[in-house]
């Protein structure tokens, strides 16, 4: 995976009104730890980042002006409705070095007719070197059948890479498509129905804690 | 409907309807979500009838999953009646929904019907919500 250049302030502010303004300048506050170092509080391009974190575990060399360093997004924090992001923790790491990330898993291939493909997991663990992280890891789902299903030990993974993440952990199984029956029963149409006049049957005074 | 069986106390005070959501907010089962914008209390009522909605287009050979639950009770004093003498009666059990929570999961193998049918659910809803993707590679 290549690295992605960015260039890093470093900042003294602190607290929310200091963020914010940073924020309003086109910023995003960031913190960078690891190996035991002194942490260190950056600011960096808002636009730059976004477009950088696209990629999961982005391998970022940060330019802080005298020297360079390279980082893994750790935690990204975001607006659950605006989707910007508002804070990142970066992990410091050394080339060669092995980290332990989380890489997502995309399915190819097409379900067999009457089957549907369920994810258990949509992310794996696995340990790889910090300058070769594989973006993502392809499971084929050609050909399984219903009630078929492939474990965390079935994956092939990239050359380099570790399982982290439990062997024996499901990934993607093929359900029966539920029948329109089915489906219409799923719910709750066995308990009593509750109208706006009769909530006082549906009440939970009977259920109340004593 | 979902109606909790039982409570620690029949009536409480109206849910905060202030701040976003802190959890909930991505997708965790399906491929398609409804995603809330505006903080809402969505009632029991609602919350059923937008899995019929979502059932009835679908018909067969998808998984909804419900990821609130109303587990607040509303209460309401009869019409014309004076006040005081005591808070009104349970009258609706409602999900506080605040921005960005994940109302509605789906998984269906076709993109385009299981948009309408998410489309479908949001007309059931008495908040602004926008239909979510699960992106290939999305952590």
């Amino acid at each position: 995976m290549s690295e992605v250049r960015i260039s890093a302030e470093p900042r003294d502010t602190f607290g929310k009104g200091a963020a914010r303004q940073l924020r309003r300048d086109g910023k995003i506050p960031a913190v960078l730890y690891g190996h035991k170092e002194e942490p260190v509080h950056l600011a960096l391009p808002e636009h730059e980042l976004f477009l950088a974190l696209k990629t999961p575990n982005v391998l970022l060399n940060l330019d802080l002006g005298d020297r360079r360093q390279l980082a893994l997004p750790k935690a990204v924090q975001k607006d659950p409705v605006r989707r910007s992001i508002e804070h990142v923790d970066l992990l410091l790491v050394r080339r060669g070095e092995k980290v332990t990330v989380e890489i997502p898993i995309v399915t190819v291939g097409d379900v067999v007719s009457g089957g549907l493909l369920e994810h258990t997991l949509n992310v794996l663990s696995i340990e790889a070197e910090a300058t070769h992280i594989p973006g993502s890891v392809e499971v084929s789902v050609q050909g399984l059948e219903i009630g078929g299903q492939i474990l965390a030990k079935e994956v092939t993974l990239p050359r380099g890479a570790e399982l982290v993440t439990d062997p024996e952990h499901l990934v993607v199984h093929v359900l029966a498509a539920p029948t329109a029956e089915q489906m219409a029963g799923t719910g709750a149409e066995a308990e009593p129905e509750a109208g706006a006049g009769e909530s006082e049957t549906a009440s939970p005074e009977a259920g109340e804690e004593s | 409907m979902l109606i909790p069986r039982r409570v620690k106390h029949r009536k409480q005070h109206h849910p905060s309807r202030s701040g976003a959501s802190k959890g909930g907010n991505e997708l965790a089962f399906g491929e398609y979500g409804i995603q809330a914008l505006t903080p809402a209390y969505v009632t029991n009522r609602q919350i059923e009838s937008a899995r019929i909605a979502i059932n009835r287009h679908i018909r067969r050979g998808g998984k909804v999953w419900i990821n609130i639950y109303p587990d607040r009770p509303l209460t309401k004093k009869p019409a014309e009646t004076r006040m005081g003498s005591g808070k009104g009666s349970p009258e609706w059990w409602v999900a506080n929904v605040k921005p960005g929570r994940v109302l509605f999961e789906l998984s269906f193998p076709n993109e385009k019907v299981a948009r309408e049918a998410l489309l479908r659910a949001t007309h059931k809803l008495p908040l602004k919500c926008r239909i979510i993707k699960r992106e290939a590679g999305e952590v």
